[in-house]
């Protein structure tokens, strides 16, 4: 096998006068490098091979910062904003192009102003006023103003399909929006709902005098976008490369320092792992085994990652309409049967930790209630977990045990198939619970079908993702409210495991009826303590968020020296980020 | 002239039939458009965004029945509808997008792959036990058994990616937008040649094989030994008398073949990144995106009666028994 050292060889002897000019291009022909990145790297000598031969092909696209995230085979074009990234639009469509009031940023956890430059309640938290950037102009020249906020809401409540990126979840609340002036605009809500500002400020602005004429703004697809974002102009749009260019007038001055963003179609994992590995990406989000050796060691000096445990816990579903996991000291014994540093370790090749009894991530470190966290049945214990279980009356009858009702505790694990991590994670739960007499088989299911059985409740165990946000709510919401409780059998996004606690409900009202951060983070602890209580669900590690980057051509990107934002090419970030990051040296 | 007509006859019920099954195969797979977004997102869209999107995407609760005669109004009317995975571009978009590289890789591979397999099962069978005879079946029989994603993966990674021999991934260089230039037409063939020879060679040893089989039974026919016997050159008893016979059933399959190229190579596409309509299908599917599945199996099962009616009527013209019947 061919590795960069034998080319490097080559060139050591062609300097040292051992091999003359002819021999070199002979040998180096043979190593399959072309002439031209032979000349870029004998001027170079310690560049490694790789890095030096994608920068020759890249000629003409100098100053283009190479990134991605979804898998897609061919583009197709669309860049209407108000639909969901991914499914219809691109994300640069929503974080390039457009932008939003204000950005939550995970890293710093505080709401960045983006168009808007403040925002403030009113003073019985009903009215939520914001007062806009001065010097904003579209991409077409037109001035910015509170009409364009005005009419992008106006929008949602013509249209119910419109799915949008936040104002879906809160225009049922909202009374009335009014651009009050030129650069301001107040949004009366029905009932007060302070954390709607996180979705309201989330909510990308389409510009009134373009969008006006849209006849369907649901089936628009917006083929030559008018934005205020960052990098608006289309440069080409192909159906395996789309390039997207700097605004020249974006109202952030001297910025993008990045003359624009070059995005090629990878339509599997496997490919984008090899381009990443062969440092073609600048920016990219992946999940890659044993990174230091398969990544970073390839160039240390320039191939970075970042994982963060920032994104929200990876779980342990348990159906709670079935006994006995409708016992809460049943959940509290599997937990403490499960050993997570193993799954960290093993499973998720140590870019974890194991997660704690409040079910939130390092995302929410500012509010943790360390009591709450501390809730001992997130310890591996199973001396504890078989003395719970036999309490429960769950006796072990040879090596499995069996419930009140004489059925052996025999049960089926689900996870998405091809989900290496999830696998592994699932394959030792199995393990763990095998000791202490409940027999578990994982069952892979393609991702669509794991996605209707949870969702349908038709699971007994199950590992997911739970929701994440700015506040607790966002998680907590989503595991022990009626709010996203459904029967068994009706479809539920949220709350799979079917578990609704009237003191949660009570809670998740107050936090979001006051703005008082005090009040708020209070109230936080309070939802805390009551999950590592009622372990409505078991939390097994924070899920990390994928980010790598490259040096060689771009430099400034967020890190565990510099964390200004979340490095991942799926977070509400990725604009900070591109506006942030300059060529390097530059 | 009733031939013809029998044949055309066949292919409108074959028709009727894959236009139903199109409609009803895609409906009988679990779960819904919705789920399967959440799904692709990982849970990073909020519950009330996905009701949107359902509402969106206009899914009918009408019973199927009434669902099925739209859709084939819609059909008469050439409406593929708006797909889900890519909402809200329509159907026929998406798949003109893929079309031409699929069509181009397909056509490229299974045309030369036929071309070289039944050249080499014809000379094998001629001169049973020569070299090319007792070596080549053997070879492209072991070549072919292994499984085409290993091979193709395999193939990738070290002439690709290790060597650099050959590009990574897409149809031409992403420096280069499509043209009529030199540079454009060499790197289009350039970045087709590794994903091409990977189909030629896993397929080729079914061509060799079948034209070797028939060409054998043909050679042992009366009038073979009777050219023979005439005297007339070698040469012309192997192509006019031997050959043009012994290729009437591998016709038959590749006119076949030819119909299936638009489905994709789907593997060969995925591993080589090559945008082509096979992504497309995987994409439809585990999005259970109704109307871009019917788009593209139509357009196959389609391909293959046209292909297939094709080759019916060449063989009127190959094959005088055909006609006289």
């Amino acid at each position: 096998m061919l590795t960069h050292q034998s080319i490097h060889d080559v060139i050591q002897d062609f300097e040292q006068g051992k091999i003359d000019r002819r021999a070199l291009m002979r040998r180096a022909a043979a190593l399959g490098v072309s002439g031209t990145a032979l000349a870029a790297m004998l001027g170079v000598g310690a560049v490694p091979m790789r890095t030096v031969a994608a920068a020759a092909a890249q000629d003409d696209t100098a100053g283009l910062l190479t990134t991605n995230n979804e898998q897609q085979g061919t583009w197709i074009r669309n860049f209407n904003p108000l639909l969901p990234e991914n499914a219809s639009c691109r994300w640069p469509t929503l974080h390039g192009i457009y932008e939003s009031l204000g950005v939550w940023n995970a890293a710093t956890a505080e709401l960045v102003p983006r168009l808007a430059s403040e925002w403030a309640f009113s003073a019985d938290n009903l009215t939520l006023t914001f007062t806009l950037r001065d010097g904003v102009t579209w991409s077409d020249g037109t001035p910015f103003t509170a009409n364009d906020v005005a009419f992008t809401w106006k929008l949602f409540k013509e249209n119910d399909a419109l799915p949008g990126n936040g104002a879906r979840v809160v225009i049922d609340r909202i009374d009335a929006i009014e651009a009050t002036n030129d650069t301001t605009v107040a949004f009366t809500f029905n009932e007060v709902y302070t954390i709607g500002l996180y979705d309201v400020a989330g909510q990308v602005i389409v510009p009134e005098h373009i969008w006006k004429d849209v006849a369907d703004p649901v089936t628009e697809v917006n083929e030559n976008p008018v934005g205020t974002g960052p990098f608006t102009e289309v440069a080409r749009f192909e159906n395996q490369i789309w390039e997207l260019h700097a605004n020249p007038n974006y109202w952030d001055e001297g910025k993008p320092a990045i003359k624009g963003l070059r995005l090629p179609a990878f339509p599997s994992n496997d490919a984008i792992n090899l381009a990443t590995i062969n440092g073609e990406l600048d920016w990219t989000a992946n999940f890659i085994p044993d990174i230091e050796s398969t990544f970073v060691a390839k160039d240390p000096e320039n191939f970075h990652y970042w994982f963060p445990p920032l994104g929200s816990d990876v779980m342990l579903y348990l159906n709670t309409t079935m006994a006995p996991f409708d016992n809460v000291d049943v959940r509290k014994a599997i937990s403490m049967a499960l050993n997570r540093e193993q799954m960290c370790d093993i499973a998720m090749f140590g870019y974890t930790h194991p997660a704690d009894a409040t079910g939130l991530s390092d995302a929410y470190a500012s509010v943790k209630d360390e009591t709450a966290a501390k809730a001992e049945w997130v310890t591996f214990n199973v001396d504890k977990a078989n003395e719970m279980l036999d309490a429960a009356g769950l006796t072990k009858d040879g090596d499995v045990r069996k419930t009140a009702d004489g059925k052996a505790m025999e049960y089926e694990l689900n996870v998405v198939s091809g989900w290496s991590d999830w696998v592994q994670s699932c394959d030792i739960m199995a393990r763990n619970l095998a000791d202490v007499g409940i027999k578990v088989t994982v069952k892979p299911y393609d991702q669509t079908t794991w996605q209707t059985r949870v969702q349908n409740g038709d699971f007994t165990m199950s590992i997911g993702w739970s929701s994440g946000g700015p506040t607790v709510v966002n998680y907590y919401r989503g595991v022990m409210s009626s709010i996203t409780w459904n029967e068994i059998g009706t479809s539920s996004s949220e709350n799979w495991h079917r578990f609704k606690s009237e003191e949660a409900d009570k809670l998740l009202t107050e936090f979001a009826s006051t703005s008082d951060e005090a009040e708020q983070k209070q109230v936080a602890v309070k939802l805390q303590q009551l999950f590592a209580d009622q372990a409505p669900a078991v939390p097994l590690f924070p899920g990390p968020q994928w980010g790598e980057f490259v040096t060689t051509r771009f430099e400034g990107f967020p890190s565990e020296d510099n964390p200004y934002a979340v490095l991942s090419t799926y977070d509400n970030t990725r604009g900070i980020v591109l506006t942030t990051v300059t060529p390097k040296g530059a | 002239m009733n031939y013809i007509l029998r044949r055309i006859g066949f292919y409108l019920v074959a028709a009727w039939a894959s236009l139903t099954l199109n409609f009803f195969l895609p409906r009988l797979m679990p779960g819904d458009p919705g789920d399967a977004i959440m799904a692709r997102m990982q849970g990073r869209l909020t519950p009330e965004t996905v009701d949107a999107m359902r509402q969106a995407y206009g899914l009918s609760d009408d019973p199927v029945i009434v669902q099925y005669l739209r859709y084939l109004g819609n059909l008469a009317q050439g409406q593929l509808g708006v797909s889900i995975s890519a909402f809200p571009s329509p159907v026929t978009d998406i798949i003109f997008q893929g079309l031409v590289w699929t069509v181009l890789l397909g056509t490229t591979a299974t045309v030369i792959s036929f071309a070289i397999g039944s050249v080499l099962g014809m000379t094998g069978a001629w001169k049973r036990g020569s070299k090319v005879d007792s070596v080549m079946p053997p070879l492209v029989i072991f070549v072919g058994s292994f499984p085409y994603f290993w091979l193709a993966t395999v193939a990738l990674f070290y002439l690709s990616f290790q060597w650099g021999v050959f590009p990574l991934r897409h149809a031409y260089n992403d420096t280069l937008s499509p043209a009529f230039s030199l540079e454009f037409l060499l790197s289009v063939l350039y970045h087709l040649f590794l994903p091409a020879l990977t189909i030629i060679v896993v397929s080729i040893g079914g061509w060799l094989l079948g034209m070797r089989n028939t060409m054998i039974s043909t050679l042992a026919e009366d009038y073979v030994t009777m050219a023979e016997a005439k005297g007339l050159p070698q040469r012309r008893v192997m192509f006019q008398y031997a050959a043009r016979n012994a290729l009437l059933p591998n016709m038959t399959a590749f006119g076949m073949s030819l119909g299936f190229i638009l489905g994709g190579a789907l593997f060969t596409e995925v591993v080589f990144a090559y945008p082509g309509l096979g992504y497309q299908l995987i994409t439809a599917v585990r999005a259970l995106d109704y109307p871009l599945m019917q788009g593209l199996f139509l357009m196959i099962t389609f391909a293959v009666l046209i292909a297939n009616l094709i080759v019916d009527l060449l063989y009127v013209r190959m094959d005088p028994r055909v006609r006289a019947s």
